[in-house]
């Protein structure tokens, strides 16, 4: 199998906690194509230039010159390379040559010469014949020091086509001989070879340098003869700087920017798949090529590798690209049927490929780019009058001459656009669909598709069968506690939504917990954060999609109606009816396995039970049984059940390792069953449905009794399946994943406390960080659970996960110890403190950190000596929780705290109000230094940027990591409504992703801004721990962050699913060792600040929390305990009996929280840090950050464990002299922008308050244009300081992300030409015009002016585009005011106040979430009704003539600004026009509106 | 979801009605009505449902407050109750003569500001319910088991573990000098605040259950300690505290000066509707005359009130501290304040006065000194402040002391302190004797009737464990 270590032997093996399958890449990308298919110079010379304006998309390096990879994928110039051919004296035959483009060990002579042989010898074996190797030239003097040291050997062999077979058979046999090297090097052991292409069509130039030095260091490019019709180009930015010549892209048939969430699953179920697939295609050569996917692939690697053999077996590019990433169809009500039924069928063939990418591919003879089904990654297009189509992640990226630009367009989610070479045609989105739909009678292949209401059986009653008794000992059996039964379950039976929970999770790790913890404690789920971004299952719930297909999966290179009647449920989960109809509709299909084990098995029980159902399977499979059963049921005195997840995935993983998952569904009834999580965690390890039996027996026993009130057992399994749907949605999308067929059998969990051995043979490739139980303890808990069940047959305990109880699970905010710790800083007794925490120290252990103790000196330092209370106390943070969380009272009692002592209090999300910016008159200061930026962009205003020392991005949160929030409208008081720029009483919701954030570079984008707006302030960005969050780590800071923080999971105030407070995200000591050997692998840990917080409570976390490596810590629910807080976890109900979270005006009287409390809470945290200090023998906090050497782990766990071993932490990356702390002074310091010379130029503005003019000319390397300059504006006049259109700046070209991002009210920016995404971001009072040029040809309202996600978070300003937008236009605004010409999908989407005008037709989903504001949409083709989410929002024609007025006077000035033939058009035509326009008003706006929307007392709308 | 619950923002606290003070001092029922059900529902719902339940860390029991009340607010009844009952042997008991001020309401997070949740009182509902609908029913245990456990003392601590023990299947003994079960429930506290049929319905519940009654028993007299012993597999001794405290002052010895547990007990006896001559007599009727009664804890309060009833002329209450510092249940006072009780306190009796019979208490004004360690301030008097008290019948309520057991019982081998509670081991609640365990006062000293159950859990638990053991030693043994 091939490993990336046997590509590349430069790359660290693993080491510590960092694994190198947790990289990411990420980047901009592109391609140019001749429509007419003729090979012209044009084409590469666009390609380099393309390259060269797409630098700011990519990262440089610690070395500052090696860059993460840049490429570009070319025609082959046949008559290039046949004069090189002449030149060494053959003569070429007739036909195509090939060339391979392959890199090979450059010092080791010897082992490139058997490279060469290899090569060779496989190109001969297929009976072709060699020209010879070329050299290719190069300038190595371009690239950097780490690109230097691993840069290979670049030579091309070009291969005759002796045996004259047709270019197609060339092409695939110059494919199977390519994987035949492959396999070949990994045999002989030949590290270093790598092969870029190999093609008699195409060739790929690629390496590790910046993107602008491509032509440089490959001379070949410059060469007048080197000619192609089409250029692939790609910039790649990699979270980590590891030199990986080969990781640079395009790959053999495509560049990809973004992010495959699902590739483990894809990878998995790829095993299963290649074996037909490959049989079928390939035939005697089948075993060639698999595997398909080569070992330890990156994700664009991987789809590459799919992607090439699916077009090597005969399809084209489009339809694998439909076929892999195909576009969102269940729930589009505007797709053409014909289209939809393609989908269908594709669905039933393939797993889809999820997450964020833009895709650029060939095939050889068509060129495609396509987006994913979210359409998370930008993609705009220009189409010229000759002949080209640039395609690219910005706009003028290559420069055209306006006059010349025929056409100018975005691609919306799942949308295509291509050229066929050969036809020399160009394709719009529905122009291809419209062709591969046509191409194949999918209609008729899917048309006799069966749902579960067409089994027998489903119109009788939900089946109950155990009596009281039974169902008591069964759910002792499965570990059920009261708790469970009445805080989880009962909510979802009477609601039909998960219930919430408030303050985190401080109850012991499953590993370390004494109590019964079934299997599922022990997984993590997987959650997105700056690599990929996670989706909003409930406002985008369009793109959702549980659809579940029995029976799929044949070959996937078959064509045709493979399967006649298959069944497709719209959800896995399953009713004990659904169950039985199920099994009665397979009959003698399928095949019930018991999963349980004789009690008396001795210790080998469970093994053995595991290997005989794993046997049983396999033989039912190849007895040709399509549907296995696995079902606990048999659970009785003398059974025990077998965990239904090691189950499940135990034979799940059997199959997938012969080949015969894709054979059969996996059905799995699971008494263990009851939350979101364990269906997750079932689904994610195979599972094909799940039926939670005896759940549902629970249930008809208490309908039964009536306890749900007058209502059916069939509805109460009905709410229970829709919260169940609901939660499984969010566990998904919290990751970025929409549709559960990817999501199944990924693992895309982390294990915390599950043995190294038994996650590697039933969860291969999950991580598990710190190992812990095997199959022996889980069989010995198993049984000790059996006991009381069966023989002592104990009552259900009443349960203490979520709550204290007394003797239940123990909870490290423990009832006396707060009180303790209350008295303590209430009387400034320091002596009580110390009881307080020696309390803590004398639990048994809770967290990670529970089993280090302190390597202390032999001669600890004199305590005078050690640094005072004062210095250590600055490096103590308040963390992020909003106003809006917290009372008034309670937020600024922690600022006022913390600025006294030096120390930083964070805002949290939701603003600040703007009298706390300047001391008070008693000296104390509630202005938060770190003021937060979350997703929700609440009250962030360019004032509110300006007045903080840093700037802190929230892209998780330790309650919920990967979740949005919402502050529902009975917390919106006219405080928080003033802050947030909403209405008093009116739900604010917080998406789950930052819009601008899909992305590592959307990221650098972002800091990259927030460094123009506050030209002082630090930025911070906030993860959450997570296997894999080194390598994130380190893209955040080379995207020039300068402080990382990396929370626990166990945090915070949020409200949250219970599920998600307790099952996402690990201990904060695991991430941020993690975060620190990365960093200082990576030599980045210098220039970063690393920030740690969750849970912490003592000195000695402190102290650990140092030695792992952090240099600043966060104490938060410490601080509100100081304040009063009691843990009544009710925080979400604004009931807080101690008037701390709270907005409720009686309750906040009761708050009894000061600053000295808060102020004494520090100070005695930091004496007993000086103490421990002095015990380790140091004097400063700074000589333990990194020192792992004095720690040591002095307890293992619980004897039943494999092993818990917390090695991985404690490991020391390099030594003494690698920086590995932060030694950078002042922020990492951004690029200038046009900025710069514009501040230049208009002294006369800032000198003398002069009004002023001022052009230039731009292109889209500038970005944030405006930003600084606004900046300036707010320190010297403030943020409305200045009268509108001040100062005039006129841009011509294109201009780049972020123009006028948190412009402020006196800047006026009037662009010529187009500009890029995130126009507006966070507008705060600025004009922005954005208008095609005078030269331009074009129909302004055809075509796309502006790009994805403007006006993100703008709260005031006003923004006229004559063109249309791209996605995601004025999400959450607040208060900007705009008029464009039609947008993309999910418009609108979280609006909450402004008003938006858009002159044409919206993409779907708008006014998604929409709570405030109000839009007029120019309905013309009457599509709305089937684009708008009407979730929130209410539309009709404008029926009061107050409300046309406002509309006409927005047209109006519209046209004056950008001179729009369209809006004119329509005010010349207005009496005609104007019933087309709907007003779409927000519903619980309505009664706040200043007119009414009817001018009778009918205040009814739609 | 929640939503059913955290009222107490919007919803007052409201207790159960108490009967009008004249009304009740005629009689000796009880003061509280039980709530209807729509009151109870309403008042658990203003439970906040703590993530760290205080009420329920501050119950000797752990009640599992939050979950019945939920359950309850949530009309579950039968569940609230068998919840309540998991962990308490007599919850309708504790509802109604627990300090809750002192326990779980007076660490109910929403208690300022917003008054406690009524936990007693709905606690005393949830069991009534049970009894009222039938719900309690005599114990069954899954296996009957051949080893005996025989325990002295019907007192709550002894029920309690006799509960348990037979709950597992033992066959359970239980020996009470007295001729009625229930030790100070049904003899020591009045009926105004327990009605006795509540306290029968229990005990006869146990006997319906196989639990066999040796009532009228003393130990020592009936039988040894160490004849039981030979006779049970394991003995318990929860006899309680029964010795009166003396108040060693001139005049102590006169006529008319009586204990609290006679008084009381005469009293309870005398409601069982049993000839009682002491009562019958006038020596134990405060009918008529001027009653003092000296002391400030619960005991003292059940006197003053039973004296009102009893159609005293006056009754007062003499106590060395102030009324913030009195060992008493707040809520009692107020109850003895409604129906004419006079409270005089930072009064210290230093005489009784009278030639046979006593006439008046000579007592001292006294005031707090400087606090201890504990902080609890010593009372001193205040020079030159005495002053006479007419008393034709003085109640010494100055609380209990162990009796002699190691004598009483003609068993000197028996462990005890110096002030005479039974030594045990803190892990296995056995005394020094193999298969005696004691529990309760004895070992606590006079102490709270919850602190007895939880004891007889405990101890129930520890001999369950002990027979264990002995039970796979002898059966090793034999083999």
């Amino acid at each position: 199998m091939t490993n990336i270590h046997d590509i590349n032997p430069g790359l660290p093996a693993e080491l510590g906690l960092y694994n190198q399958t947790d990289e990411h890449a990420s980047c901009g990308v592109g391609l140019i194509a001749a429509i007419n298919g003729i090979s012209s110079r044009e084409v590469v010379l666009a390609g380099i230039q393309a390259l060269k304006a797409i630098w700011h998309r990519g990262a440089v390096d610690a070395d500052g010159k090696t860059g993460d990879g840049a490429g570009i994928h070319l025609e082959i110039p046949q008559e290039f390379f046949k004069t090189h051919v002449r030149t060494t004296g053959h003569e070429p035959i007739d036909g195509k040559l090939a060339v391979g483009m392959v890199f090979l060990p450059r010092t080791d002579l010897a082992l490139q010469e058997t490279c060469r042989t290899i090569v060779e010898t496989e190109v001969l074996n297929f009976g072709y014949t060699i020209y010879g190797w070329r050299q290719v030239p190069v300038d190595a003097s371009v690239i950097g020091e780490k690109g230097e040291t691993s840069r290979p050997e670049i030579e091309q062999l070009m291969i005759a086509n002796s045996k004259g077979v047709d270019d197609e058979t060339f092409e695939r046999e110059l494919y199977v001989i390519r994987r035949r090297i492959e396999k070949a090097a990994i045999e002989a052991q030949a590290t270093g070879l790598y092969i870029c292409s190999f093609s008699c069509r195409s060739v790929i130039y690629k390496g590790l340098f910046l993107a602008e030095q491509l032509s440089i260091f490959f001379p070949d490019l410059l060469d007048e003869n080197f000619i192609s019709s089409f250029a692939i180009y790609h910039q790649r930015y990699s979270t980590n700087t590891f030199p990986q010549w080969w990781l640079a892209q395009p790959f053999r048939m495509l560049a990809h920017n973004g992010e495959i969430n699902t590739i483990r699953g894809n990878t998995n179920w790829m095993k299963s798949h290649q074996i037909r697939m490959a049989a079928v295609a390939f035939g005697e050569n089948s075993g060639d090529i698999k595997p398909v996917i080569p070992n330890g692939a990156s994700d664009s690697a991987a789809l590459d590798a799919v992607f090439e053999v699916m077009v090597r077996a005969g399809r084209t590019a489009p339809m694998v690209k439909t076929m892999l990433v195909p576009e969102s169809w269940s729930n589009k009500p505007v797709m053409p049927e014909a289209h939809r039924d393609m989908y269908s069928y594709c669905n039933s063939v393939m797993e889809p490929w999820d997450g964020p990418a833009a895709l650029a591919a060939t095939d050889g003879n068509w060129v495609i780019a396509g987006l994913d089904r979210n359409g998370l990654r930008p993609m705009r297009y220009s189409v010229t009058h000759d002949g080209l189509l640039v395609v690219g992640s910005e706009t003028g990226m290559v420069q055209i001459p306006e006059e010349n630009v025929r056409e100018k367009g975005r691609l919306g989610p799942g949308q295509m656009v291509g050229v066929n070479l050969k036809e020399g045609k160009f394709f719009k989105d529905r122009d291809i669909k419209d062709r591969l739909s046509a191409g194949q009678p999918f209609s008729e292949w899917v048309q006799d598709l069966l749902t579960i209401d067409d089994l027998k059986g489903m119109e009788e009653l939900e089946p109950s069968k155990l009596d009281k008794a039974a169902l008591q000992t069964h759910l002792q059996a499965a570990g059920f506690t009261l708790e469970d039964l009445e805080l989880l379950l009962k909510p979802m039976v009477e609601t039909g939504k998960e219930t919430l929970g408030s303050m985190g999770d401080d109850t012991p790790i499953a590993v370390l917990s004494e109590k019964y913890r079934n299997m599922a404690h022990f997984f993590r789920q997987n959650f997105s954060q700056v690599t990929n971004p996670p989706i909003d299952s409930l406002r985008e719930n369009r793109v959702m999609s549980l659809k579940t297909r029995f029976g799929n999966f044949a070959n996937v290179l078959d064509e045709g109606h493979t399967q006649k009647s298959a069944l497709v449920l719209d959800s896995p989960i399953l009713t004990n009816r659904d169950f039985e109809g199920l099994l009665t509709h397979f009959g003698d299909l399928s095949h019930t396995i018991d999963c349980t084990f004789d009690v008396d098995c001795g210790s080998e029980g469970l093994r053995n039970a595991i290997t005989r159902i794993q046997r049983e399977a396999e033989d039912a499979v190849r007895e040709g049984r399509g549907h296995i059963i696995l079902t606990d049921e048999g659970t009785s005195e003398s059974r025990a059940p077998i965990p239904m997840i090691l189950a499940t995935a135990g034979i799940h993983t059997y199959l997938v390792n012969r080949g015969l998952r894709t054979f059969t569904s996996l059905n799995v009834r699971a008494a263990e069953c009851l939350d979101t999580h364990y269906f997750a965690v079932l689904i994610g390890a195979g599972a094909t449905t799940v039926n939670a039996w005896l759940i549902q027996e629970v249930v008809a026993e208490r309908c039964s009794r009536g306890l749900f009130g007058d209502v059916s057992l069939e509805t109460c399994m009905a709410r229970y399946k829709e919260a169940i749907n609901q939660g499984l949605m969010k566990i998904l999308s919290k990751m970025g994943i929409a549709v559960i067929s990817s999501y199944r059998g990924g693992y895309n969990f982390e294990a915390l406390g599950l043995s190294r051995a038994l996650v590697g043979e039933f969860f291969p490739g999950m991580p598990s960080k710190i190992s812990g139980i095997g199959l022996a303890g889980v069989q010995q808990k198993l049984l000790e659970q059996h006991s009381l069940a069966f023989t002592t047959k104990k009552p259900l305990s009443i349960g203490g996960f979520y709550r204290f109880r007394r003797g239940e699970e123990l909870h490290s905010f423990d009832g006396p110890l707060i009180h303790l710790l209350q008295s303590a800083v209430t009387e400034d007794n320091y002596g009580k403190y110390l009881s307080y925490s020696n309390g803590l120290a004398n639990m048994p252990p809770i967290n990670i950190r529970d089993l280090f103790d302190f390597k202390r000196a032999e001669t600890p330092s004199d305590l005078d000596s050690v640094e005072s209370i004062t210095q250590i106390r600055k490096r103590f943070i308040t963390p992020g929780m909003s106003l809006g969380a917290l009372g008034p009272e309670a937020h600024e009692t922690l600022a006022i705290a913390m600025n006294r002592i030096g120390a930083k209090s964070v805002s949290g999300e939701g603003g600040e109000d703007q009298k706390r910016f300047k001391p008070y008159e008693n000296g104390d200061n509630a202005n938060s230094p770190i003021k937060q930026v979350a997703s929700g962009r609440f009250g962030v205003t360019a004032e509110y940027l300006s007045n903080c020392e840093e700037l802190e991005i929230k892209i998780a949160q330790g309650a919920k990591p990967g979740e949005g929030g919402q502050l529902p409208g009975f917390k919106v008081t006219k405080l928080i409504a003033k802050l947030r720029l909403s209405t008093p009483g009116v739900t604010l919701i917080s998406p789950p992703p930052h819009h601008d954030i899909y992305s590592i570079e959307d990221l650098a984008q972002l800091i990259y801004d927030l460094k123009q707006i506050n030209p002082r302030a630090k930025v911070c960005v906030k993860l959450v721990s997570s296997a894999g969050i080194g390598t994130i780590a380190a893209g955040v800071a080379k995207a020039h962050a300068d402080v990382i923080l990396v929370a626990g999971h166990n945090g915070g105030t949020a409200a949250s699913p219970q599920t998600s407070i307790k099952y996402a995200g690990t201990p904060w000591e695991i991430g941020l060792a993690e975060v620190n050997q990365v960093l200082t692998l990576n030599g980045l840990r210098h220039r970063v600040k690393l920030r740690t917080d969750g849970g912490m409570k003592t000195g000695r976390d402190i102290v650990i929390g140092a030695i792992l490596g952090a240099e600043e810590f966060g104490i938060g629910t410490a601080s509100l305990v100081a304040m009063g807080c009691i843990m009544v976890r009710q925080c979400h109900s604004n009931t807080c009996p101690v008037g701390i979270c709270t907005q409720d005006d009686d309750l906040r009287k009761k708050f009894e929280g000061s600053p000295e409390k808060v102020i004494n809470l520090m100070s005695f945290i930091a004496e007993e840090v000086r103490e421990i200090l002095a015990e380790l023998g140091v004097t400063n906090l700074e000589d333990v950050i990194g020192r792992t050497d004095l720690l040591h782990q002095v307890s293992r766990g619980a004897d039943h464990l494999d092993d818990l071993d917390l090695n991985p932490l404690l490991v020391q990356v390099g030594d003494r002299n690698v920086k590995n702390i932060c030694t950078l002074e002042g922020r990492n310091e951004v690029p200038d922008t046009l900025d710069a010379q514009m501040i230049k130029d208009a002294s006369a503005v800032f000198d003398r308050g002069e009004k002023m003019q001022l052009t230039y000319s731009v292109q889209n390397t500038q970005r944030a244009i405006g930003t600084r300059f606004s900046a300036e504006i707010t320190r010297k006049f403030g943020m409305a300081g200045l009268k509108p259109e001040h100062v005039t700046v006129r841009l011509r070209g294109s201009a780049g992300q972020s123009l006028g991002a948190f412009a402020v009210q006196g800047l006026k920016l009037v662009v010529a030409g187009d500009s890029n995404d995130y126009v507006g971001k966070g507008l705060s009072g600025g004009t922005i015009v954005v208008r095609p040029s005078n030269r331009s040809e074009l129909t302004p309202h055809h075509n796309t002016i502006i790009g994805n996600t403007c006006l993100y978070g703008a709260t005031s300003g006003t923004l006229y585009a004559s063109g249309q937008a791209g996605e995601r236009f004025g999400v959450r605004n607040s208060g900007a005011t705009t008029i464009i010409e039609g947008c993309g999908d999910n418009g609108c989407e979280y609006m909450t106040g402004g008003t938006a005008v858009i002159l044409g037709e919206v993409g779907d989903n708008f006014g998604a979430g929409m709570t405030g504001g109000m839009a007029f949409i120019f309905d013309e083709k009457e599509t709305l009704a089937d684009r708008i989410n009407p979730e929130t929002v209410l539309w009709d024609p404008i029926k009061n003539p107050y409300w046309e007025n406002v509309l006409k006077q927005f047209i109006t000035d519209h046209v004056k600004e950008t001179g729009s033939r369209f809006g004119a058009m329509i005010l010349s035509n207005w009496e005609s026009k104007m019933p087309l326009f709907k007003q779409v008003v927000p519903k619980e706006m309505i009664v706040h509106l200043v007119e009414p929307l009817q001018v009778n007392e009918d205040t009814e709308a739609a | 979801m929640t939503e059913k619950m955290l009222k107490f923002v919007s919803i007052e606290q409201g207790s159960p009605e108490k009967r009008d003070a004249l009304e009740r001092k005629a009689d000796f029922d009880e003061i509280y009505q039980g709530y209807i059900v729509e009151k109870a529902e309403e008042q658990a719902s203003r439970c906040s449902q703590c993530g760290i339940p205080f009420c329920h860390i501050h119950c000797p029991l752990g009640n599992n407050i939050p979950d019945w009340l939920n359950l309850t607010a949530d009309g579950r009844m039968e569940d609230a109750y068998e919840l309540a009952a998991s962990t308490n042997n007599m919850p309708e008991i504790c509802g109604r003569i627990c300090p809750q001020d002192r326990l779980c309401e007076g660490n109910c997070v929403i208690e300022k500001d917003f008054n406690s949740v009524t936990i007693g009182s709905v606690e005393k509902y949830i069991a009534d319910t049970a009894w009222e609908n039938g719900w309690i029913k005599p114990i069954t245990p899954q296996t009957e088991r051949s080893e005996t456990v025989g325990i002295i003392g019907a007192g709550p601590a002894g029920l309690a573990a006799a509960e348990e023990l037979r709950k597992v299947g033992f066959e359970v003994h239980i020996y009470d000098r007295y001729d009625r079960a229930g030790g100070l429930l049904t003899y020591g506290i009045p009926g105004f605040k327990l009605e006795k049929d509540v306290v029968e319905r229990r005990t006869n519940r146990l006997a319906d259950s196989g639990i066999i009654y040796h009532l009228n028993f003393e130990v020592g007299r009936d039988a040894t300690l160490e004849e039981l012993k030979t006779k049970h597999d394991a003995v318990l001794i929860a006899t309680g505290v029964y010795k009166s405290r003396a108040l060693k002052v001139p005049g102590a010895e006169l006529n008319n000066i009586h204990r609290a547990i006679d008084y009381l007990t005469i009293s309870n006896k005398k409601s069982f509707g049993d000839a009682v001559p002491s009562f019958d007599d006038g020596t134990l009727n405060a009918a008529g005359k001027n009653v003092v009664v000296i002391g400030g804890g619960d005991t003292a309060m059940d006197c003053v009130r039973t004296a009102v009833r009893q159609g005293a002329k006056s009754v007062k209450c003499l106590y060395r501290r102030d009324k913030e510092n009195m060992p008493g249940s707040a809520r009692e006072v107020q109850n003895a304040e409604e129906e004419g009780v006079e409270f005089i306190w930072l009064s210290g009796p230093d005489a009784f006065v009278g030639k046979k019979d006593v006439k008046k208490v000579h007592a001292y004004q006294m005031r707090l000194g400087s606090p201890d360690q504990t902080g609890r301030q010593a009372p001193e008097p205040v020079p030159e402040s005495g002053y006479d008290i007419p008393c034709d019948m003085a109640i010494l309520a100055l609380g209990f002391d162990p009796e002699d057991l190691p004598t009483l019982f003609d068993t000197p081998q028996l462990n005890v302190s110096r002030w005479g509670t039974v030594k045990v081991k803190h892990d296995t609640m056995m005394t020094n004797m193999d298969g005696v365990f004691a529990a309760g006062d004895i070992v606590r000293g006079a102490s709270l009737v919850v602190w007895a159950i939880r004891d007889g859990r405990d101890v129930a638990a520890c001999i369950e464990q002990y027979i264990d053991t002995n039970t796979a030693a002898n059966a090793a043994a034999a083999e």
